[in-house]
């Protein structure tokens, strides 16, 4: 998973089959240090994360899992989901 | 994902079997995103009906070449939708410990409203 900051939301009716309702937000990626990399993920939320929140973001079958967990979701067209968002790190 | 806009479309009558019926779009991304390659653009299928001009999401790896049909496809990346509206909050750039990425990441996604 990675740190990012939410700065925005993606509208999309037309979606691939599965997916309607989905929520996708952009997300600003940040390194190690905390400091925003310029990188953009797009990325699915059920959390209802807010723009300016700190979010980490999980990738790969971690993210299918946030939306669906089991082994059973690989139909699932997703592959960065919002997995926390962080109050703080340390 | 990563978002881009569609730039062209691949015509191929020679392909691999399992591509016959695939539709390849050439998408040019809106940020950075650590391709395999530095080529600043991808391939991907489309099975929601994107055009040339169209900002879309795209899904890359194992979830877009399930969706073209399966975990034996020759597919690494997939339209995921098409871009209606996007919503930033410019007002982050004020935000502190903003910094310039996150100007960069802002840019990026404006540019797709355009």
């Amino acid at each position: 998973m990675i740190r990012g900051t939410v700065i925005g939301q993606v509208w999309a009716a037309r979606k691939a089959r599965g997916l309607e309702g989905q929520t996708l937000l952009l997300v600003a990626a940040r390194d190690a240090d905390g400091h925003a990399t310029g990188r953009l993920v797009v990325a699915s939320d059920t959390l209802d994360a807010r723009a300016g929140e700190d979010v980490t973001v999980a990738f790969g079958s971690g993210a299918r899992n946030v939306l669906r967990p089991g082994p059973d979701n690989r139909d699932l067209l997703c592959d960065a989901a919002i997995a926390a968002i962080v109050e703080g790190a340390g | 994902m990563i978002l881009g806009r569609v730039i062209g479309q691949v015509w191929a009558a020679r392909r691999d079997v399992r591509l016959q019926r695939a539709k390849l779009l050439v998408v040019r991304p809106h940020a950075i995103y650590e391709p395999a390659f530095a080529t600043r653009h991808l391939v991907a299928t489309d099975d929601v009906d994107a055009g040339v001009g169209d900002d879309v999401v795209i899904c890359l790896g194992a979830p877009a070449r399930a969706s073209a049909g399966g975990n034996d496809m020759p597919v690494d990346a997939a339209v995921l939708g098409v871009v209606d509206r996007i919503d930033l909050r410019p007002e982050l750039l004020a935000a502190p410990g903003a910094g310039p990425g996150i100007k960069r990441a802002l840019a990026a996604a404006g540019a797709a409203q355009k």
